[in-house]
Parts: structure tokens; C-alpha cells; sequence
């Protein structure tokens, strides 16, 4: 057994700021008072704690400059193969049918003893892309347009082997259930600039296999979680009127309902729960303007919608949803996330077990041109720069194929890979044009420069401005970090050189 | 044979601890050189400094004597040999050995034991009050002498209409009904609130309120969570335990031991043989061995069955910290990967409280008599022929499948269909090729099993047609007669083997150090491993060693835990502020000393609940007005002390039911299967298999309280989740109070408050037709338990005027007040 005592940095005792808490107390403003515990470690200043204690949504200082202010994460549900998209491996198919070399090592899988399983050629054709002539398939021919923009991460790994466990992973930096998501981590520590809309918004295609708890707050408060906007029904849950109530007469409800919550706050002046609720019903008066506002296109000109590929069956879904995430942006919204591949009638996603090559080809068509079109129109309209983009999966696949002697599953296949895999990130800070790390010859595992994904989390939260060793949340007797313990290759100082 | 066992495991004999024995051989062998003298930069005379080692590195590896430097030079493995002159005997070596692989403690029993919640509490005397008329029990008494501390003023008392509403909330999570409400105010006798209090605790809608509380901090669902996200078949028999144990006042010490051993404390009656009916001491014992249940509950994930290891180290890491947090008010799972770096508890306490789990296994047993499950079994015609039928049926759409594959492969050469049939694994690259397009097509149309693709449609001609929606029919009614399931519950139960427990490495379910045997804590007194029979043909019994530790009279956490779990509930917070953490980064006790009164109290009262609360709620304290004060405020602005009583917000449950009650439509029915109600479009687009939530297909049923909705881990209830419902993940202590704006939307625009407000507008009308002040009165006196004021009533009345505002706009703006929210 390790003496694990000296690299457990996490559980170094905490220092309690107790003159703090008592001016908090003090000032009126509650042991109740949430995330106090964060903003005691932050020097945050007076004029913060009160605006926290009326609303702890109000935005809040970095804790350095930040690079980034929004996030937009494009998730690829099921898992995208890297070695048919971002990491080309020639290797591959020289020894295309032939089982793995022993050199490479033995891991396992859900479905397949790699022993057993022939190594499967990547059927793409690879280009170098912009001045700094990164490799990318013809999958992403239009995302590659913007290589000099990106940075490729082709040394991703955790170790959750299956979509839960990966989902769980790249959201909440731990396998299992019960840990807030990176966009819960974000608005908690950076609070929320839009007035009228909430701060971390998911979009779906369908549902998804970690459910709620991809997007969910974990053991951080309830407010926190992210809000699912909708293209269907209501954008967002509750925000419609009932048929039968219009605008008007709902105003004159709430006018009623100020006039007997007012009389019932004045014998209550000191409860700023109180006042708070009576905000959040002019708040949610606004939502319903600006959620429907929100949701409208129809102010985008044709060339806008073209660029995302509204024109088109196939890039319709995504790049409405791409379009949304740009006008979410605008509006103040911090943390963005949309998924491809949910399910809906039965759709399996990025999961390519079968005919990989088949199904990356139809899900890479629904995503390529909308994602080109969503780069393209935030550097077109300066927001690139203070947003940034982060593209990635629940792993990455197989180098071969899938479940041979394993799950009886099919040719060409390829099973789920979290020892090696990719992401790119884009905009916020970045100077692109950059690969960090390899994986091995025929992109089994990462091996150089290897990015855990609390490494990935560290590097979003450092481009934010958020010291990822200072934002905790006490929970069970601990500090809790989105990084836990790990995070020590973040890659923001190299990522923002040029 | 049993009395045998009993006996072994009542008496325990412990073995004697090792450290004063290494600590001497230290001194005298080692410390000559590496005492004072420092020699090679070593110093034996501090666990510390040995941890910390000399020129060579560390000296001590705790828990693993074989890595140990020291060991291994008093071992002679290796170069270096010590001590130089004479080494020492075997029997030394021994106690070195056996020193360092139980963890090399310095001193017994454990280093920081000193800490407040680790000693037994004593019953402190009861302060002096100078106004007795104000000091009602002891409770004030602690109260009021530490107001007086700190110049504090209580409140005063608060008004009946205030205090009735209260404790309805309190203990029902429900408003009080207007009728009592008069009856209360009016009740002029000195025992009208005793009374009150007792009839609210003799109605079983305390159990179902208070048996919630109960579940969060069991992490209660009827769920594993994860993608397929399992069910829990018999996850509601613990939940209906949960309530009827409360509601019959099981005094606590029972209800913790019937939780964690209730099979083990009770092994005899496990038989259910013997008659028709299951005599009444038979019935209490099987309801013991559901209480095991809990443990059966938590989170799991469906692919953690590929490794059985993992599942077993996963299930015991939740067993550990849910027992660590629940009933001892500890947070083990610090130490599940090292030791606890606030509390004296260690990785090795972790891993001997796992062992206490290590020989239990989950499983399903009858809840019905010996007499009836035969009864089941002799019902086995009608299965038979469900299972004919599924299979007729099954047979039709084979043939389909048949005719649409060789229709298929008439497309392609003989070759190809023939390479085809050859096993995927024995096919040449000839054959490979030959295939693939044929697997191709057969995968598009939905032909290849496992393979993903369109599912295949089947096509039927007019004879099959016909037989298979007979033999549908005919299934149909066999399932109304096949009994294929008989009623059971899901428990703990000894597994066939009791797999050895390992020391592991931060928290990795592979075994990484040594040995570890069953044991509590060290530093709670546990500083040996439970004594336990090596040959025989016995059981061990370790979780019964856990339940009685866990609940004799002296255990210094037990009893302080739950008496402030139910002072936080009671009143917005506890005395300790964090009601899972007792340990050094938890929350000082603001009143020590009525605390240790309390547990104490409560131990010499039988456990009792129902005493509990009555003691509280019969209180001053409780009595008090939740108005501020500007100089009370002044000095504790966040009430710490309790000066005036907290004013809550309804959490989501009790805010749902109340809505259902004034509505007049809340269900009363209590227990069963999880009901699991309608969900709008928008709530259910979102769901990874919109087939795992079978709605409740009686309408009555979804209104139901809320303590008996489905519980699904991968998708809270939208409108509990909004509501700060906890994450089921883990053991809640305390829920959240957030404020925020879809709280308002939900409760303006939701299909259910707006179906609602019209069933309280419905109900207020039909009792008083045409009369629209006794309207407004009578949804005042429903919803907030009192009339109202002329100008409110003016207010209502002139918003009813306005051309085509209907009564119901007004109940749903009466149904969104901050005074129905919160609780004063």
C-alpha cells in the first residue's frame, strides 16, 4: 500500500475565514448564504458579498484575467472514432486485418478481447489544413477550414470503458454519479450575466445515456443545474402561459400577487429570501419574452441560416441548434452545451460498433457544416475570441475492430476507446493551429503529453480565469474540486502562446 | 447450535494491541542510534519522523510491513541488516510485522480521540431559569440560558393560527385543515396543546412526512441510476417500512438495528412455514429483515457486473458510507482512499468496517407464507401457457423474418450467401469480402441481431395475421391468470462465501496491502478486529456486532445524530449545523449542552420519536414567533441561537402536497408500488428511454402524496428537481433552499398548478355557491389557514371584476403567495 499523503493535495485543511463569516453575518447576510465558502477562499470584496447575498447569480470577478468569458461544448453522444477524424494513423493500414502487436499492451473493453480483434484502417482521407497544416479527415473537411483557429488534443484519456462512465467523466471529472457538471462548476464560480436568461443551457437531439446528471449540479445547489432549451413545445420547461391566461391578464396576476407579498414583507423586512422570491417572479415575467425571443430565428437573414446549414434535412437539427448556441452567447448565457446523437427513435449516435466508417459518415454530415458555420459567424462578429469551443465525446474508438469473439457485433465496427482520444478546443484565448500530445502508432493510448480530462477541466476553468485549486464546494466533509486532484498538465499557459 | 454462536459474538475476546510492544522494541534496540543521535539522519522515537526516514527515504510504509525499510532491515532482507550487533529475536520481528500492517499507530486507541462527539455524552444538569414562566421544559431552559449569554430576548410566542399551521407542515407537510384550525383557537384548555401535538403524531401522514426526512438521508430510490438505469422491484417495501416504522413510534435503537441486521438479530424466524397466516412475531421479524432493504438502494450501474470484483468493492464503498454518514454522522468515505485528514479515522477503519459488509449479499425473498408461495407454484398451468403463447406468437414473426431474409439473399451469388453462414471469426478475407454486402443489407432492414440498424419490420400474410392477433388475445387472457411472480422483498442476506477484504490503493478495488478483518473505527473504541470463530460451520455475524455496537446506550454518536436530525428538521437547522459531519469539519454544536441532554434523554426515554418531538414541540422555543427583532438581529443576525424560530420554505414534497390538499384532491391511499405520474412532452423529450417511466394508468393515482412517486436516479421529477429535491447519489443531510425564477415559472404556468387552482376555485364554489366573498374567505381559510383582511378581500374581490378573470386566476395567485410558501 502508498502512503498516499503527499499527493492527496485536495484535503489540505482549509483555512477557515471566520472574521469573514461574522462581517457576513453581520452585514445581514445569513448562514444560508451559498457558495460562501468558495468566496471566503476568494479576496472577493464587500460590494460582492452583497450582490451575492441578493442574488447568487450576480456575475463575479475572475480570479485572474480571463481569456474566456462563454463556453460552447459540442458533444459527439455515443463517441467519435479519433483515428477517422483528428488523429490519423498510418500504421493502421499497413497492418489493416492483422491483430494488434503484442508491443502495444493489453486493456480491456466492453465488448472486445483486443487480442482476438483485427486492426480496421481508417477509410478516410487525411489533408494537412491552414498554415499550420494540421491532419484532419475529410469527415470535418469544413471544421478543418478553421485549424489555424483550433487546438487538437489527441492525447485525451480516462478510463470509464463505457458511454456513462465516459459521459460522467468529460462532464463531471468522475466516473460515477453525483459530482456537478462542468457547466454547474462554471456558473457557480462565475455567476451569471444575462438578466433574463439562465446561465448554462443544454441543447439535445434526444436523450441521453448519463441522463440529468450529465447536466446536472451534483451536490452543489439545485440552481445550478443546466436548463434544457427545446426546439419543440416550450424552449424551456414552464415558460409558455397556460392557453387560456394572455400577457395582460397575467401581469394584472402579478401585480396582485406583488400587493400580497409586499404586505406580507412588511413585518418581514430582514428575510432576503423573501424579497428574493418576489424578483424571481419579475424574472420569470421577463423569461417568457425573452426565452420565445431567444428561440426565434426568424430575425437571421438567409445567408445566416444558410451558413448553419438550415438549408439542409440532414444539417437542419444541429445547425439550429449551433445557431442558437451563437445567439445564447450574445445574450450573456456562460455555458453552452449541445449534444449530437441523443436518442430519438432509436438512434445510436457516435456509438459506430457497427459499420463505423457508415455511421460516422452520416452523424459527421449532420454536424460538419454547422459547426463550421457556428466558427465562422462568431469570428465574423468578434465573439471567437472571448468564447471559447470545445468539441469532444464520451471516448474515442477502438483502432480495432469491434467485438470479434467478443458481443457478436459486426465487421468494421469499433469499440469504445477512453485510454486514448480527442478533442479540439477553438476561440477563447486560444492561438491555434496547435496538436498537443500522440497517442501511440495506432491510437490505442495516449502516450505523450497525456490530458486527463481533470487536466481538460483545469485548462477550461484557467482560460475562464478561475484558479481550478480554488474553486471548491464543502461537501461530505471536504472540499470538492471539478480538477479533484488532478490537473497539473492544464494546458492554458501553452495553449494562449502563440 | 445458534445459542452457541450467540454467546461468541455477545462476549467478544479481543486480542491485545501490538503498539506499546513495538514501541518498546524501538526504544530499546533502535533508538541507541537513531534516537538522539540521529544516525543516518533517523529517528525512531516519533511515528512521524519514521515515516519520514533517514538518508534512505521513508522507513515506514503503515499497513505494509514487506515494503517497510525497517522491516525489511530487521528482516535482514536486503543490504542493509539491522540492528548491526545482535538482530532481534522472531518473536520481535513478529510484533514489528504485525505493528506495521495494522497501521503503525504511535498510541491506543487512537490519536485525536479527544474530540467532543467521540466521548460518551453525560447528562448535563439543567440550567437555572430566573423566568420560570417562560421555561416550559428543559429544552428552554438550555435555550434560554444561552440567550441570556448572549443578551439575546426570545420572541414571543407566536399567535395559534401561526402555530397550528406550523406544526401541521412540521409533521403532516400538509396545511391544517380550517375546521381544526378553528378548533384550535378556540380550545381553551390547558391541554390544548398537548393535545394538538399528540393527535397530529397519532395520524399516519407523520409517518409518510417524517419517514421522507428518513429516506434522504438514505439515499432513497427506486432506481440504480446510469443508462438502463434498473428498477428496484421491492425498493417501496423499504420505503413503506420506512413510514410504518415511524408511524408506530419503533423506538430508534430497533429501527437501526433491524436496518443493518435485521436477518442477523433475528435468524430464527426466517422461515415462513406453517399455517396459512404468518403468526405476528414471525411478521415483525420479516419486517426487521426488510429494514435491510436499505442497503439494497443505492446507486448502480449496470455494466459494473462485467467486473464482479468491482461491483462488490462499489456496493461495500456505498454500505460504508452511507452507514458511516446516516447512523454515525461521519464522513468514512474520506478514507475509503487514505486516511481521513481531519478526523482520526483511517483507511485501514474503512476497510474493517467494509469487511463487516463483505459476507452480505442482496436478495430476494417471499413476503408471503410457505402455504401461499405453494399456492403459487400450484398455479403453474396458467404460466405455461402465457409461455405457449409468446412463443406461437414468436414463431409468426420468426417466419417473417425468414422470408424477408431469403428474399434478401436471392440478391446476392450463392457464394456470398454461403460465405455468409461461415462463423464471422472462421471466414477467410475472401470470404470477408464476399459477405460484407450481404451484411449490408441484411443489417439495414433490421435482419442481423445485435447489430444496429433499422429494426425490421415484420410483414404478415392474411392467415398469419390472423392467428397471431388470436394468439395475442389468448395471451392476454392467460396473463390475467398466470401468477408468474410471487410477493417478495429485496434484502440482505449472507452470501456462500465471505470473500477476504484487501487494503487497497487510493480507493482502486484492487487488493493493494494486506489482509484487513471485520472491526469498528479505532478511535470510537474499536481497537480490535471483531473476534470471530476461524473453523466451524458458523456465519459470521459482523453486521449484528455493528447494530448492537451502534446502538448501546453509551455509543457517543448515535443517539447525539438523530436527536439533532430531528432538531434540524424541526427547525430549519441543527445544533450541530452539519447533521452528517460530527467530525472536525462539521459545524460546532451551538448548544453542547443541550444536545448531550437530548441523547441522553432520548436513550433513557426508549428511543422514542414520538417523545422526542413532543418534548421539543411542546416547548417555548418552539413556540416562539418567527417575527425579527432589530436588536436581536443586531447581535445574531443568523438566529444561531434561537431567539425567534426560523421561517421555512415548504420543500418540494410538502409544496406539491399541500397544493393537492387545498385543492381537495390529495389521495390518501399509503403504500405500494411506486406511482408514477404523467409528464408533459417537453419533460419527457429529454429522457434517455421514455419507456422507463410506464405511467400509472389510474388518473387517481398520480394524485398520490409525493412520498410515494417514482424515484428514478436519471431523472428527478421536474418539478422536485426545481425544487431543490436531493440528488440521490448520496446520503443528503440537509436539502438546499434555492430561489430562483423557474421556481416561478413552474408555479404560474405548470399544467398541474393551473389544474389545481381550478380544482380549489371548483371546491370553494360548490361549498359556497353564489357568494363570492365566502370565495375568497374560503380559499384564504384553505390556503393559509386564515380569513382574510378587508383590503386583501377587496383586492381579490376587484380583480375578480375585471371582464373574464375567473376565480381560478385568483386561487393560482393565492397558490404562488410567499405566505403560502413559507411556514412562519
Amino acid at each position: 500500500m502508498k502512503n498516499t499523503d503527499q499527493f492527496c493535495g485536495l484535503c489540505e485543511k482549509t483555512v477557515r475565514a471566520s472574521s469573514r463569516r461574522e462581517f457576513l453575518e453581520k452585514a445581514g447576510l445569513g448562514f444560508g448564504m451559498l457558495g460562501a465558502g468558495y468566496l471566503l477562499a476568494r479576496d472577493a470584496d464587500a460590494a460582492t458579498w452583497t450582490a451575492r447575498a441578493s442574488n447568487p447569480f450576480a456575475p463575479k470577478p475572475p480570479d485572474f484575467p480571463a481569456q474566456a468569458k462563454n463556453v460552447i461544448f459540442l458533444f459527439m453522444h455515443g463517441g467519435p472514432s479519433h483515428v477517422d477524424t483528428f488523429d490519423p494513423k498510418p500504421l493502421l493500414a499497413k497492418l489493416n486485418g492483422k491483430t494488434p502487436p503484442p508491443s502495444f499492451g493489453k486493456v480491456d473493453f466492453q465488448f472486445t478481447k483486443m487480442e482476438k480483434a483485427p486492426l480496421l484502417a481508417s477509410s478516410r482521407t487525411f489533408r494537412k489544413y491552414g498554415q499550420s497544416g494540421i491532419e484532419i479527415s475529410d469527415l470535418f473537411r469544413q471544421t478543418a477550414q478553421f485549424a489555424d483557429d483550433m487546438a487538437v488534443i489527441r492525447s485525451c484519456y480516462h478510463d470509464g470503458f463505457t458511454h456513462v462512465l465516459g459521459q460522467n467523466w468529460m462532464n463531471t471529472g468522475w466516473a460515477r454519479v453525483g459530482r456537478p457538471s462542468m457547466g454547474s462548476w462554471v456558473v457557480y464560480g462565475l455567476g451569471n450575466e444575462s438578466e433574463n436568461l439562465p446561465a448554462f443551457m443544454v441543447m439535445l437531439d434526444g436523450g441521453i445515456k448519463a441522463g440529468a446528471p450529465a447536466y446536472g449540479s451534483g451536490f452543489l445547489p439545485a440552481m445550478y443545474q443546466g436548463t434544457v432549451l427545446r426546439t419543440d413545445g416550450a424552449p424551456i420547461l414552464n415558460v409558455n402561459r397556460p392557453e387560456d391566461i394572455g400577457a395582460g391578464e397575467q401581469r394584472r396576476m402579478l401585480d396582485l400577487l406583488n400587493w400580497y407579498n409586499e404586505r406580507h414583507l412588511e413585518t418581514r423586512q430582514e428575510d432576503s429570501q423573501l424579497a428574493a422570491r418576489m424578483n424571481s417572479y419579475e424574472l420569470a415575467f421577463k423569461m417568457e419574452m425573452s426565452v420565445p425571443e431567444l428561440a426565434n430565428l426568424s430575425q437571421e437573414t438567409v445567408a445566416t441560416r444558410k451558413l448553419y446549414g438550415l438549408d439542409e434535412t440532414e444539417t437542419a437539427e444541429f445547425g439550429t441548434q449551433c445557431l442558437m448556441a451563437r445567439r445564447m452567447v450574445e445574450r450573456g448565457v456562460r455555458f453552452v452545451q449541445l449534444y449530437s446523437g441523443g436518442n430519438k427513435g432509436g438512434s445510436v449516435g457516435w456509438d459506430g460498433h457497427n459499420q463505423c466508417d457508415q455511421n460516422h459518415t452520416v452523424m459527421a454530415r449532420r454536424v460538419d457544416r454547422p459547426i463550421a458555420g457556428l466558427l465562422a459567424d462568431l469570428k465574423a462578429r468578434g465573439l471567437l475570441e472571448s468564447t471559447l469551443v470545445l468539441w469532444g465525446g464520451d471516448f474515442g474508438r477502438t483502432p480495432f475492430t469491434n467485438g470479434v469473439e467478443g458481443g457478436g457485433q459486426g465487421q468494421a465496427g469499433r469499440d469504445h476507446n477512453p485510454y486514448g482520444f480527442s478533442v479540439w478546443m477553438a476561440g477563447g484565448g486560444i492561438k491555434g493551429g496547435k496538436v498537443i500530445g500522440a497517442t501511440d502508432e495506432i491510437g490505442l493510448r495516449a502516450v505523450e503529453d497525456k490530458v486527463h480530462m481533470h487536466d481538460l477541466h483545469a485548462t477550461m476553468l484557467t482560460l475562464l480565469g478561475l484558479d481550478y485549486r480554488k474553486l471548491t464546494y464543502h461537501f461530505q466533509g471536504r472540499d470538492f474540486r471539478l480538477t479533484d486532484v488532478g490537473g497539473q498538465n492544464n494546458l492554458a499557459p501553452r495553449l494562449t502562446q502563440g | 447450535m445458534r445459542t452457541l454462536l450467540l454467546l461468541v459474538v455477545c462476549a467478544p475476546a479481543f486480542a491485545a494491541p501490538v503498539y506499546e510492544a513495538a514501541r518498546a522494541i524501538l526504544e530499546n534496540r533502535c533508538a541507541v542510534c537513531h534516537g538522539q543521535a540521529q544516525t543516518s539522519g533517523l529517528d525512531v522515537r516519533q511515528r512521524e519522523t519514521i515515516l519520514k526516514g533517514g538518508k534512505r527515504g521513508p522507513a515506514l510504509i503503515p499497513g505494509n510491513a514487506d515494503e517497510s525499510l525497517l522491516y525489511k532491515a530487521v528482516v535482514h532482507v536486503g543490504d542493509l541488516q539491522m540492528p548491526p550487533a545482535k538482530p532481534l529475536t522472531a518473536e520481535e520481528i513478529e510484533v514489528i510485522r504485525a505493528w506495521i500492517n495494522e497501521g503503525a499507530d504511535w498510541e491506543g486507541p487512537a490519536i485525536g480521540s479527544k474530540w467532543w462527539a467521540f466521548q460518551a455524552p453525560v447528562k448535563p444538569p439543567v440550567p437555572e431559569v430566573s423566568d420560570t414562566a417562560w421555561s416550559r421544559s428543559p429544552v428552554d431552559a438550555f435555550i434560554w440560558a444561552k440567550l441570556g449569554e448572549k443578551s439575546l430576548k426570545p420572541a414571543p410566542a407566536a399567535d395559534r393560527r401561526t402555530f397550528i399551521r406550523r406544526a401541521s407542515l412540521d409533521l403532516h407537510g400538509l396545511p391544517p385543515d380550517p375546521a381544526d384550525v378553528n378548533n384550535f383557537v378556540n380550545d381553551h384548555a390547558p391541554d390544548a396543546y398537548e393535545r394538538l401535538i399528540d393527535r397530529l403524531l397519532a395520524s399516519p401522514r407523520y409517518g409518510e412526512r417524517w419517514g421522507r426526512h428518513w429516506l434522504d438521508v438514505v439515499r432513497y430510490a427506486d432506481t440504480g441510476g446510469f443508462e438502463t438505469d434498473m428498477y428496484y422491484r421491492n425498493a417501496w417495501r423499504y420505503r413503506d417500512y420506512v413510514i410504518q416504522s415511524f408511524n408506530a413510534d419503533k423506538p430508534y435503537d430497533t429501527f437501526v438495528k433491524e436496518q443493518i441486521a435485521g436477518d442477523e438479530l433475528w435468524p430464527d424466524d426466517l422461515e415462513l412455514a406453517g399455517g396459512y397466516e404468518i403468526p405476528p412475531t414471525k411478521l415483525k421479524h420479516l419486517e426487521a429483515r426488510i429494514g435491510t432493504g436499505m442497503y439494497t438502494i443505492g446507486p448502480t450501474y449496470h455494466e459494473a457486473a462485467l467486473n464482479g470484483a468491482q461491483l462488490h468493492y462499489e456496493w461495500l464503498s456505498d454500505a460504508v458510507d452511507t452507514t458511516g454518514e446516516a447512523f454515525l454522522g461521519l464522513t468514512l468515505a474520506c478514507s475509503r482512499c487514505h486516511d481521513h485528514k481531519f478526523d482520526p479515522l483511517t483507511q485501514r477503519d474503512y476497510h474493517r468496517m467494509m469487511a463487516i459488509f463483505a459476507g452480505s449479499e442482496e436478495r430476494e425473498i417471499p413476503v408471503i407464507s410457505k402455504m401461499d408461495l405453494f399456492g403459487f407454484k400450484s398455479g403453474y398451468p396458467a404460466n405455461l401457457r402465457v409461455e405457449e403463447y409468446k412463443e406461437a406468437i414468436e414463431r409468426i414473426e420468426k417466419r417473417s423474418r425468414d422470408r424477408a431474409t431469403r428474399e434478401i439473399e436471392a440478391r446476392f451469388s450463392p457464394e456470398a450467401v454461403q460465405a455468409y453462414e461461415v462463423a464471422l471469426k472462421d471466414r477467410t478475407p475472401k470470404q470477408m469480402e464476399l459477405a460484407a454486402l450481404l451484411e449490408q443489407a441484411l443489417t439495414v432492414a433490421g435482419l442481423r441481431e445485435n447489430a444496429s440498424g433499422k429494426m425490421f419490420v415484420p410483414q404478415y400474410t392474411a392467415q398469419e395475421k390472423d392467428d397471431r392477433e388470436r394468439l395475442i388475445y389468448e395471451l392476454g387472457k392467460a396473463s390475467l391468470e398466470a401468477r408468474p411472480t410471487f410477493p417478495s422483498a429485496t434484502v440482505l442476506a449472507h452470501a456462500d462465501v465471505v470473500p477476504d477484504v484487501y487494503m487497497t490503493s487510493r480507493g482502486d478495488f484492487r487488493p493493494a496491502g494486506p489482509k484487513v478483518s471485520p472491526g469498528f473505527p479505532r478511535v470510537l473504541g474499536g481497537v480490535h478486529d471483531l473476534e470471530e470463530s476461524a473453523n466451524g460451520p458458523f456465519v459470521p455475524e459482523r453486521r449484528r456486532a455493528l447494530a448492537l455496537w451502534l446502538t448501546s446506550p453509551d455509543h457517543p454518536l448515535t443517539a447525539r445524530v438523530i436527536v439533532n436530525r430531528v432538531w434540524y428538521w424541526h427547525f430549519g437547522r441543527g445544533i450541530v449545523g452539519t447533521p452528517n459531519d460530527f467530525g472536525r469539519q462539521g459545524e460546532a454544536p451551538t448548544h453542547p449542552e443541550l444536545l448531550d441532554w437530548l441523547a441522553r434523554n432520548f436513550v433513557e426515554s426508549g428511543w422514542s420519536m414520538k417523545k422526542l418531538h413532543r418534548m421539543i414541540m411542546l416547548s417555548n422555543t418552539y413556540r416562539m414567533s418567527s417575527q425579527s427583532d432589530e436588536s436581536n438581529f443586531r447581535i445574531d443576525p443568523s438566529n444561531q441561537y434561537l431567539w425567534r424560530m426560523n421561517r421555512q420554505r415548504m420543500d418540494a414534497e410538502a409544496l406539491r402536497d399541500s397544493v393537492l390538499d387545498v385543492a381537495g384532491v390529495l389521495n390518501l391511499q399509503m403504500g405500494g408500488r411506486p406511482v408514477i405520474p404523467p409528464l408533459t412532452t417537453e419533460e419527457k423529450a429529454v429522457m434517455w428511454a421514455p419507456n422507463q417511466w410506464p405511467v400509472s394508468l389510474d388518473p387517481m393515482e398520480h394524485n398520490r402524496r409525493s412520498v410515494y412517486l417514482y424515484v428514478k436516479r436519471s431523472f428527478p421529477f421536474p418539478m422536485f428537481a426545481i425544487f431543490d429535491e436531493p440528488d440521490t447519489a448520496v446520503s443528503c443531510p440537509r436539502r438546499d433552499v434555492t430561489t430562483v425564477a423557474p421556481q416561478a415559472l413552474a408555479l404560474l404556468n405548470s399544467e398541474f398548478m393551473e389544474r389545481q387552482a381550478r380544482n380549489l376555485a371548483a371546491r370553494v364554489q360548490k361549498t359556497y355557491p353564489d357568494d363570492r366573498d365566502a370565495w375568497v374567505r374560503g380559499a384564504w381559510q384553505l390556503a393559509l389557514s386564515r380569513d382574510p383582511s378587508p383590503q386583501e378581500k377587496e383586492k381579490a374581490l376587484s380583480f375578480l371584476d375585471a371582464a373574464s378573470t375567473k376565480l381560478d386566476k385568483l386561487c393560482l395567485v393565492l397558490l404562488n403567495t410567499s405566505e403560502f410558501l413559507s411556514i412562519d
